[in-house]
């Protein structure tokens, strides 16, 4: 897989990882805040950074039925959240491709 | 002695030669006219009529040639060319070949107001050579004060150091003053008037005195204005076959022999042997569980260091010719993979860099002497101070940091306008090269562009652009080491992940993505030139500079093979094939073996490269030797056999033999 530096943002608020700092967005990605996710509120965002994604997996949630795939920290291996590769619902369609991440595991870096 | 093949075909006309007129240089000394002679010119006083020549007593014929060229179908002028010779006969001693020289051929090496003014300025004898110096065909009034200007510069130190102050203000005042081209020169040379002590003189003009080498300085420095067909300059003839010694020397792609051990022959082409260039693998490196990202050789080039994606460095014994390694120490107790390593000048202790931790170890007994986590992301550079005073570490955190040869921290340079991704220092302790990802602290630009939509509204994306990641600018930074000001910074393309400087101090070699390096000039500021070849996307890969006089340019690459090309002319000579599967990350040339250099991939080895053994390159089958020491060992290894038909011919039996 060879070595590589973890990508860095610049923005007006950055959200890392709450363990490590790690860069993940910015608010300028944030699509939607009334998101749940297990540790309470969570986030969608259009693009996140510096991710490890699990296996597909299909999970039923509030709004119907989806393929999503973890997410994890690729420095500390934090679990953060989601990714949703598929969702049943057409009028869920939007999320397709994006990506959740839990209010509680993120921080405001610079 | 160069006959033409229709001159040497036809003997018949050599023989009627004489009276013809073709110019046939081989027939010195048949077209004798009797001229005499009386060209005796340079004050040497030796007869051209020595005794004990052959042709005749005191009656030495000057050759008439026709035409002014060293031969017909040349560009050298034959004047020019015998003035040379006998500059070089007389600089050895031939004088009396250089006396019969000058009669045979009716040209004299320089007028005899030349050679005495030589001695004026040698022997110190001023008002005389400065006489001489405006019979010496100066045209260009400006250049005729100049070297006045010198002349009398000369005079005023020599006085000044003989204690005659009152004569070296007359000098000062008389003499340069009017004829200083400018004010700044003439003032340091007057403040010298307060120095009492000669050695103190010495030292501020930065000149060694009446008895050491200034008066043949000041000579040199006279031939600037001097035509040279007036006065040659010294060893004129030598300074010519240097530089064609040069140019051969950069006319050898695989040239990797020290000087001192290239035997330079007037008779022959310098050329290097291929054979003798580390393109084979004889031995490979297994022990890391995982990727090795980088290798750094001790400095004196017996063991190699490995950093490793395992969370491990590991000391390996390679000897002097690799043929009894091992994996020496074993540096554990790391958090995160290594990527970083750094001996100090003695090699007694080893930096590793694993994400924002740097460790010191003992690198006789491997055992670990201390942490320092100051850094607050991942540290990318680790370089010790040529002076020995300590080191010096960069990070993604845009600090650069000063440490003792203990580990404790001297200064922070602060934070930087670079997330910096490598860092070199120059050996000459002048300038410090830092690469990376510019990066202001204070980004206030950059949020507006990537902020086209607010970020409140929900489900707002339909029918815009999504938005994107600002690409990132990359620099090359460059600080004067002493004051830590920036002396230059230039922006580079793609992601920057690799920095070295050569041994000279003059260049830097950046690797970037997409598939480049660069050598950058550091004292002009001006990119040098570029290698290509390799493949360089997304992770990162490093570069070397190695072989004698920093001949080669080595890169890993992320097609698995290692990349070598010739530094001066940028050609791609070797495309060495070995590793497994996935990028080779870096390479590092052995800098007391120049024979050989070391390369890491993620196939989990490491590869020491070198000339294949000379017992080989005469026995073996020819295209047989580049697979003889793969072993085959490393564990996701691909096919491992150089593709050679090519080139295998190169390898056969020597002919030496």
């Amino acid at each position: 897989m060879g070595m590589s530096y973890r990508r860095y943002l610049h923005g007006e608020r950055i959200y890392g990882c709450s363990k490590c700092r790690t860069h993940l967005t910015t608010i300028s990605f944030m699509i939607s805040r009334a998101f749940n996710g297990q540790h309470g509120r969570a986030y969608l965002f259009e693009t996140v950074v510096n991710i490890v994604e699990g296996e597909p997996s299909d999970r039923v949630m509030t709004t119907g039925n989806h393929t999503v795939r973890d997410i994890y920290c690729i420095k500390c291996n934090t679990t953060l959240g989601w990714k949703y590769d598929k969702a049943y619902e057409a009028s869920q369609k939007y999320k397709e491709g994006r990506f959740i991440l839990e209010r509680n595991l993120l921080i405001d870096v610079q | 002695m160069r006959l033409s093949d229709s001159e040497q075909t036809t003997p018949v006309q050599a023989l009627v030669g004489p009276s013809s007129h073709n110019g046939l240089s081989s027939t010195n000394g048949h077209t004798l006219n009797g001229n005499g002679f009386g060209f005796f010119t340079n004050g040497n006083g030796v007869s051209a009529s020595g005794s004990n020549r052959k042709n005749g007593k005191g009656s030495l014929a000057r050759v008439n040639l026709p035409g002014q060229l060293l031969y017909e179908d040349s560009n050298v002028d034959r004047e020019e060319f015998v003035r040379l010779l006998l500059q070089s006969l007389r600089d050895v001693g031939y004088t009396e070949s250089a006396a019969t020289l000058e009669a045979e051929s009716g040209y004299s090496m320089e007028e005899p107001e030349v050679q005495r003014f030589r001695e004026y300025i040698l022997e110190g004898i001023w008002t005389k050579a400065e006489d001489a110096l405006s019979r010496l065909g100066i045209v260009d009034e400006d250049n005729l004060w100049d070297a006045k200007f010198l002349i009398n510069k000369q005079k005023y130190l020599e006085l000044l150091e003989a204690r005659k102050t009152a004569a070296a203000l007359h000098v000062l005042r008389a003499e340069l003053a009017p004829s200083s081209p400018e004010p700044s020169q003439l003032h340091a040379l007057s403040s010298l008037i307060m120095c009492t002590d000669p050695e103190d003189i010495r030292q501020r003009a930065d000149w060694d005195g009446a008895s050491g080498q200034s008066r043949q300085q000041l000579l040199l420095q006279l031939h600037r204005f001097i035509p040279p067909s007036v006065m040659i300059p010294q060893r004129r003839f030598l300074t010519l076959l240097h530089q064609a010694h040069e140019d051969q020397l950069r006319r050898c792609t695989y040239h990797n022999t020290p000087i001192d051990a290239t035997p330079f022959s007037l008779l022959s082409d310098h050329e290097c042997n291929k054979d003798e260039f580390p393109g084979v693998t004889t031995t490979v490196l297994l022990g890391h569980a995982d990727e090795v990202w980088n290798v750094e050789w001790s400095h004196d080039g017996m063991y190699l260091a490995s950093g490793s994606r395992d969370k491990t460095a590991i000391i390996w014994y390679i000897g002097p010719d690799s043929r009894k390694w091992e994996a020496f120490l074993v540096l554990r107790e790391h958090d995160f993979p290594v990527h970083s390593i750094a001996w100090s000048l003695d090699d007694a202790m080893l930096l590793t860099g694993a994400e924002h931790h740097i460790k010191l170890w003992d690198a006789k007994t491997g055992s670990f002497i201390r942490s320092m986590n100051e850094h607050t992301e991942t540290v990318t550079a680790l370089s010790w101070l040529p002076d020995g005073s300590g080191f010096l570490s960069a990070a993604l955190d845009r600090k650069i940091i000063q440490w003792d040869t203990e580990g404790n921290k001297k200064l922070s340079w602060g934070t930087t306008d670079l997330r910096v991704t490598d860092l070199a220092v120059t050996p000459d302790l002048s300038r410090v090269v830092t690469i990376g990802m510019h990066a202001p602290s204070l980004s206030e630009s950059g949020g507006a562009a990537a902020r086209a939509r607010p970020g409140s509204g929900d489900n707002t994306n339909s029918g815009g652009n999504p938005p994107t990641i600002m690409p990132t600018q990359n620099r090359c930074v460059v600080y004067h080491l002493m004051t830590r000001q920036v002396e230059s910074s230039f922006e580079l393309e793609g992601e920057v992940t690799s920095v070295k400087v050569s041994r000279d101090s003059q260049y830097a070699l950046i690797n970037h993505s997409p598939d480049e390096i660069q050598l950058w000039d550091l004292k002009r500021v001006r990119l040098a030139r570029k290698f290509t070849g390799q493949r360089q996307g997304r992770h990162i890969i490093r570069s070397c500079l190695g072989g004698v006089d920093d001949s080669f340019v080595a890169s890993g690459s992320e097609d698995g093979n290692v990349y070598v090309w010739h530094r001066d002319t940028g050609a791609l000579l070797e495309t060495l094939s070995g590793h497994g599967e996935g990028s080779v990350n870096s390479v590092a040339w052995n800098p007391r073996n120049q024979q050989m250099f070391a390369s890491c991939s993620d196939d989990r080895s490491i590869r020491i490269w070198e000339a294949p053994p000379s017992e080989l390159v005469t026995d073996a089958p020819r295209g047989h030797i580049r697979t003889y020491t793969d072993f085959s060992a490393s564990s996701k290894g691909k096919g491992k056999t150089r593709q050679t038909d090519g080139d295998a011919e190169e390898i056969g039996p020597s002919p030496r033999f």
